[in-house]
């Protein structure tokens, strides 16, 4: 009998069965919908979510001690107490121990003497990156009745020290008036009142980064877990169902290339879905956030730079995902009860996302190794432009050795006889039995 | 029977572990051989082992015991080989609803690494063969059942394997698509393809094979022709041929289990 002539290199084979599966998955309508229209859905459900967890850590800031530089013009005089009545307790809560704030009187001038001194001066002149000082207030000279506060609102110790002059300063001011109509003998009212004037030293460009970057990363993994989820399903417990797994099996090119053939295509649809919601999202916040008026200062624009920048720590994630999701659900004998397996699993990816977007949380070098969060951190410092090299290498070098291991893993688990032919649907409890048991062709 | 051998199983075991039954034994030391040319008909109860054996021959599932070669490539050592020398149909072996019965035939072929010219050539004469033209571009999921086996033939012999491997093939087939699917068979023996076949009907089996292998509780009882199981049961309908060797089975195991049987 003459060998057959042809062959097929397991790489091509990899790739002709993901597009395969990739255009059986497009043509699959409850997959496209659930994989492409309902992320996009979800959005308002996913900001709620982001203010509840924002609230909570709405606590932790209240314990932050911030620092504010109290500089004032050459001739003016800063008014006695109020170092005292900024770091102190609130007027409505004279008991009250009060909030961690440093009073750092400095003076303004061209040529500063001390690096306080030349953080005031460049806060006051649009700088934001201070590192000292989180704000400086600013008195004005003479006669002239007014305090101007300069912070960066992107920095949020610095939006915490605008929330605590706020709380402060203007009972103050009214306490001063007061004490002057006295002295004047005059009404308080016939008094000019202390402006109080906040400036947002952070470009508008910079304030949508931060926005951004509170959403952007949660909804980058809900994004590529949502794309992986139907299609993991449908090519596994879907496979099953349709009664067309044998005939997979017979494909003549290794099985380690058909499944790895399969979370590619899943992988390929998570991107797609990724890359539409995020151009969604491209193309119609900033036209949202415009019919808002004046009540948002700030603009969205997507930014172009940080997505190419976070692509392949993306794209590695985007894999981690789709083998993990694509493994357990092909312990699933159904359709419906590979979407009921992979429901819990899918929050494994979601929970640390949401937790991912709490102020306060960054990427260290220790956190590049926590699987989810790791790309939601890094890409949360890359949207604001943080330079934080070591851990970007870090955070790609566990995603890649997380994606090979969940890869490893699926690619084994689906090898299995007891798995890839049985009728009935397997409990995620006897996955590591099921690794261990024989019963594999390659 | 001076041609060369086509399928060669010696002490073939497949066991099956279940969490409820332990270990369940679906096939038992069987010994197979079919040549070149040959229609080779493997008969048995439901639940005899004929599928499980099959699946083992077809590389689906790995054997716990004993050893299989297709063509002379062992099935455990090299099962990608084994794949790219057989055509396996069975009624498990569904097609890809969403694709087109032309994109079923070009995957596969690909797949094999046919190259173009004669990958289009092929695909072209199997559509007009198996008359599937005037649906080729017709998703899987809309054809009748019918046109869905002549798609599946079409996709089983598209790389011309030199076995062919089938499993109850007209199993919930009207008349027409079985008759059609019994000439196929009767076709692949003029062009040198040795064919094994799984069949509870035995009129089938009658008709069809030059040797039959009756198979029962995972062994095979007897192997020969027609004539020569007639021989030696005794009997001349092949249901009492069937019959005579599955009941003198039993009598064997009686014996064999019985105290001081298995000396006896």
């Amino acid at each position: 009998m003459p060998a057959p002539r042809h062959r097929t290199s397991p790489f091509r084979a990899i790739l002709r069965i993901a597009k395969k599966e990739l255009l059986a998955s497009l043509r699959d309508r409850q997959t496209a919908i659930y994989t492409f229209v309902l992320p996009i859905c979800l959005y308002p459900v996913i900001f709620w979510v982001a203010i509840q967890g924002a609230l909570l850590f709405q606590g932790r800031r209240e314990h932050t001690t911030v620092s504010i530089g109290l500089a004032r013009a050459a001739d003016a005089v800063i008014p006695e107490g109020l170092p005292a009545a900024l770091a102190g307790p609130l007027p409505a809560d004279p008991e009250g121990s009060g909030q961690p704030i440093r009073v750092i009187e400095v003076d303004v001038r061209e040529e500063p003497a001390t690096h306080a001194e030349a953080e005031a001066w460049a806060l006051r002149e649009g700088s934001s990156d201070a590192d000292a000082l989180d704000a400086v207030l600013f008195l004005a000279a003479g006669d002239e009745a007014r305090a101007e506060l300069f912070y960066d609102s992107t920095e949020s110790r610095a939006t915490v020290a605008r929330a605590r002059i706020e709380e402060r300063l203007p009972p103050f001011a009214q306490s001063l008036r007061a004490q002057r109509a006295i002295e004047l003998s005059v009404a308080p009212d016939r008094l000019d009142p202390i402006a109080i004037e906040m400036h947002d030293v952070a470009p508008s460009r910079d304030r949508g980064a931060v926005a951004l970057s509170m959403m952007l990363p949660m909804l980058l993994v809900i994004m590529a877990v949502m794309g992986a989820f139907f299609p993991a399903v449908d090519l596994t417990a879907g496979e099953k169902e349709r009664g067309t797994a044998e005939t997979t099996m017979l494909l003549p090119v290794p099985r380690a290339a058909i499944h790895e053939g399969k979370i590619l295509a899943v992988c390929a649809t998570a991107v797609i879905a990724c890359f539409l919601n995020l151009l969604a999202i491209g193309l119609s916040a900033d036209h949202l956030l415009a019919s808002l008026g004046s009540a948002i200062d700030f603009r969205i624009e997507l930014p172009v730079t940080a997505l190419l920048a976070v692509a392949p720590l993306a794209l590695l994630f985007a894999f981690f995902v789709s083998a993990v999701l694509t493994g357990v659900a092909g312990l699933a004998a159904s359709f419906k009860e590979g979407q009921a397996m992979l429901g819990p699993t899918q929050m494994l990816f979601i929970l640390p996302a949401v937790a991912g977007i709490m102020p306060g949380l960054e990427l260290s070098p220790a956190m590049a190794f926590v699987p989810v969060l790791n790309v939601v951190l890094a890409f949360k410092a890359m949207l604001v432009g943080k330079a934080l090299y070591l851990e970007y290498a870090l955070t790609a070098g566990a995603l890649l050795a997380y994606a090979l291991a969940a890869i490893a893993f699926a690619v084994r688990l689906l090898s299995r006889e007891s798995v890839a032919l049985s009728g009935k649907t397997l409990p995620l409890t006897n996955v590591l039995r099921l690794l261990r048991s024989g019963g594999a062709h390659r | 029977m001076d041609r060369p051998a086509a399928i060669e199983a010696r002490g073939l075991e497949k066991v099956f572990h279940d969490p409820q039954r332990g270990d369940v034994r679906a096939v038992s030391g069987l010994d197979l051989l079919a040549l070149e040319g040959e229609i080779y008909g493997l008969l048995g109860p439901n639940g005899a082992g004929k599928t499980t054996t099959l699946r083992i021959l077809s590389t689906i599932l790995a054997p716990t015991g004993g050893t299989a070669r297709i063509a002379g490539v062992d099935v455990t050592r090299d099962p990608l080989e084994v794949r790219r020398r057989i055509g396996f149909l069975s009624s498990s072996t569904g097609l890809y609803p969403r694709l087109t019965a032309r994109e079923t035939l070009e995957y596969f072929g690909k797949l094999h690494g046919m190259p173009p010219e004669e990958l289009r050539a092929r695909v072209e004469e199997l559509l007009d063969t198996f008359d599937i033209r005037p649906f080729e571009h017709g998703r899987c999921d809309g054809l009748s059942t019918g046109q869905k086996q002549r798609v599946s033939i079409a996709r089983a012999v598209l790389h011309d394997p030199p076995v062919l491997i089938l499993d109850e093939p007209t199993t919930g087939l009207d008349i027409l698509a079985s008759s059609a699917m019994i000439d196929f068979i009767h076709s692949r023996r003029e062009a040198g393809t040795c064919v094994l076949f799984s069949t509870h009907i035995l009129s089938e089996a009658e008709r069809l094979c030059d040797r039959i292998g009756v198979i029962h509780a995972g062994r095979m009882l007897d192997v020969g022709t027609l004539d020569e199981l007639r021989e030696r049961t005794g009997r001349r309908w092949l249901e009492d041929v069937f019959k005579a060797l599955v009941d003198s089975s039993r009598e064997t195991s009686a014996i064999a289990s019985a105290p001081g049987g298995a000396r006896a």
